[in-house]
């Protein structure tokens, strides 16, 4: 009742003028019967226009009136001469609706930006960095952002992390981008992310998994050298960093703590799949290392590339199976089944070493080893006709049926705790 | 260089490459005649008699060259069947006629000491502008082990391949760029966003025919090749009744991971097919990258 009251001063407010300015609620507790009646009488008083919120019945119950600013004195009088107890909810009813009508406007404001963003189209990283502010402006209870660490260039990487309270949940680990020619990638990391933001509260899948993990989001794993990918070179995968000799960047995918410098990776500064002069050389992989091992309970490890259509497991710096391999091909020929579904797009399943080639110092190795059981990597679309230059309305069908590959994952990682 | 290479190749079906080998071979020799090329025309239909059938079962024939049962999953198999779609691409291809692998069904191969390796691949493709599916693929790949790159030998045909009827696309393709007064030229195909614009679409298609050339002549069973992008394409005037084009392409050799480019010369009409008639490698660092809007 007290809803609908509301709700109809409020609309009064909405499309009238200030109706209510000094107005006051007061909360009344009769003690007795005889004060109950007192403010029935009250009630009959139309001269005071009193709008009763809650109307007296029984001593039980309180009694909120919306008095108007002529009359309040004389109604604190009257309570106080015949012993009332009242106390003041909204000291001026006409502040409180100001405040809804600014928040409502500023909410609606964010909502169209949020929704306005073209998710099947490739964006600039200026771009991404505010959007993934919009985002967590309009869900401050679900997302915040944090920031790992700066590139070797100085640009933040931020970590959307989705949680909805706890002390330290166990947590799922997804990066896109870490190669920054695969587009496809970093746009379906914010489709996920909003995909995630969206669905808590309304898909059960998604908030069952909420209410006990969190989940932690990289969607540009390499600002700097997606950054160069629209100034400069659209094929560019590497990061930007300056080691010897005339040639930049490492392969930030084969400079992981991973059987480093093995099969796989080249020793070539000028090479595309250069590793580096050392292990964990580039920021940017020490700079998730770091948090990872901060962290200390992310059970859940996802690296996302494209292209190919696979489903990876480890090892890559070795073709030998790792223990939990069988557990694993499993569950990735699930999450392809499941993703599959969609739109019929196959991807094969298997250990990296085998299904594509020997790749040392890869993310998901480093990961699997350090302990982190689930790990996996995805190539998405396609499978050679487009490569990295993947048509810009195929993000969302890559996400869409993406999702379900990693919703299976997530939800196998909920279920099979350790 | 390329054009003696074409004329080589072109020669190729009419000459057995296949090595002599020791014992027991007549079931294997069975398959390979099943499998060869009549006169460089395309045997597009596989009758085979029960014979002919078995003796393309992998069977143990000789403990010294055993036949090795591969997982369709991992990526011999899937590098094979590259180097049979850039085959097929080529000799098949067209503006309007593209094939992509679909699925690997089955794959075998076999140690040849001294020789290389082979490959039997069965296969479907897929036909990108008519979205058409060709099951029955059968190719044989051969990567001879050579200093150096040699390009690999290769069988292959697939039931109901002439299905794909593209040939008054590609002649109403042919007259409209015949007629146009001026040379058509294109750059960055696709662009970054991955958009190609209708009329450059054939364009595409044919730099993508052509550098299946290039991508087959490279091909060895460390490589996964991959045209990434068009950097540009321009038609050189012709006297004869082929159209000519001038394009740089960008291939995408997965194993490496580099981008490598290549300046080819495409001649092409309905009736003739697709010919590279000049290729040649250009440095790392030769042009501006292609670089997004």
């Amino acid at each position: 009742m007290k809803g609908l009251v509301f709700l109809s001063v409020f609309l009064v407010a909405v499309y009238s003028q200030k109706l209510f300015i000094g107005d006051q609620v007061l909360r009344i507790k009769a003690e007795n019967d005889e004060q109950i009646s007192i403010l029935q009488s009250l009630e009959t008083q139309e001269h005071l226009q009193l709008d009763f919120w809650l109307h007296p019945a029984n001593p039980e119950f309180p009694v909120d009136i919306r008095i108007p600013f002529s009359n309040v004195q004389a109604v604190k009088v009257l309570l106080e001469s015949n012993n009332i107890q009242y106390s003041v909810l909204i000291d001026d009813v006409q502040a409180v609706l100001d405040e809804e009508q600014h928040e409502l406007e500023v909410n609606q404001k964010r909502e169209r930006l949020t929704k306005s963003f073209n998710f099947g189209a490739y964006h600039k990283l200026e771009t991404i960095y505010g959007w993934m502010d919009t985002l967590v402006t309009q869900y401050p209870n679900l997302v915040s952002k944090i920031n790992i660490g700066s590139t070797y260039e100085g640009r933040p990487m931020y970590v959307l992390k989705f949680s909805t309270g706890g002390n330290k949940r166990p947590g799922i680990w997804i990066d896109t981008g870490i190669h920054s020619r695969e587009w496809v990638t970093q746009a379906t990391g914010v489709w996920t992310a909003n995909k995630i933001a969206t669905d808590y509260g309304r898909d059960s899948s998604i908030t069952t998994l909420l209410n006990s993990m969190d989940v932690f989001l990289l969607i540009l794993a390499n600002p700097d050298g997606y950054a160069f990918t629209h100034s400069n070179n659209r094929m560019w995968r590497k990061t930007r960093s300056k080691t010897s000799g005339s040639c930049i960047g490492v392969d930030p995918n084969r400079n992981w703590n991973a059987g480093f410098s093995g099969p796989g990776a080249s020793n070539n500064p000028c090479s595309d799949s250069y590793h580096g002069p050392y292990a964990q050389s580039e920021v940017e992989v020490n700079n998730i290392v770091t948090f990872i091992q901060q962290h200390g309970q992310i059970k859940s490890f996802i690296s996302v590339h494209s292209y190919s259509q696979l489903l990876m497991v480890p090892y890559g710096y070795t073709c030998d199976k790792p223990a939990d391999y069988q557990e694993l091909e499993n569950v990735g020929k699930s999450a392809a089944s499941a993703l599959k579904s969609l739109y019929g797009t196959s991807y094969q399943v298997g250990n990296i070493c085998d299904v594509i080639y020997p790749a040392s110092g890869g993310s998901i190795d480093w990961s699997y080893d350090y302990g982190i059981k689930y790990s996996f990597a995805f190539e998405l679309r396609d499978t050679g006709r487009y490569g990295f230059i993947l048509p810009a309305n195929q993000i969302i069908p890559t996400a869409q049926e993406t999702w379900l590959g990693l919703m299976h994952i997530m939800q196998y990682v909920q279920a099979h705790p350790y | 260089m390329c054009w003696t290479l074409w004329i080589a190749l072109g020669l190729f079906p009419l000459v057995d490459g296949h090595p002599t080998l020791k014992t027991d071979q007549n079931s294997l020799e069975a398959a390979d005649t099943a499998l060869n090329h009549q006169n460089g025309t395309l045997n597009s239909v596989l009758h085979l008699d029960d014979r002919e059938k078995a003796a393309l079962e992998p069977t143990w024939v000789d403990p010294a060259f055993p036949m090795k049962e591969l997982n369709t999953s991992h990526y011999p198999a899937t590098r094979a069947a590259k180097v049979a779609e850039h085959y097929l691409n080529y000799h098949h291809g067209s503006p309007s006629k593209w094939f992509m692998v679909h699925a690997i069904e089955r794959a075998t191969s076999e140690d040849i000491p001294e020789v290389g390796t082979k490959y039997h691949i069965q296969f479907s493709v897929q036909e990108q502008a008519t979205k058409k599916i060709v099951e029955n693929c059968i190719a044989e790949i051969l990567f001879r082990q050579t200093e150096g790159q040699s390009t690999p030998e290769v069988n292959c045909t697939c039931d109901d391949l002439l299905k794909i009827k593209t040939s008054d696309a590609d002649h109403a393709l042919y007259h409209h760029i015949k007629h146009q007064p001026h040379l058509v030229t294109g750059t960055d195909i696709p662009d970054s966003q991955g958009n190609i614009p209708k009329e450059m679409e054939p364009l595409w298609y044919l730099g993508g025919i052509g550098a299946s050339f290039i991508m087959w002549q490279q091909s060895n069973e460390s490589t996964l090749y991959n045209m990434a992008h068009i950097h540009n394409v321009k038609q050189l005037n012709s006297e004869n009744d082929l159209l000519a084009f001038d394009y740089v392409v960008l291939l995408h050799e997965m194993v490496s991971q580099e981008i490598i480019h290549w300046h080819m010369q495409v001649a092409w009409n309905p009736t003739q097919g697709v010919t590279v008639t000049q290729c040649h490698l250009l440095p790392k660092d030769t042009m501006k990258q292609p670089s997004a809007e």
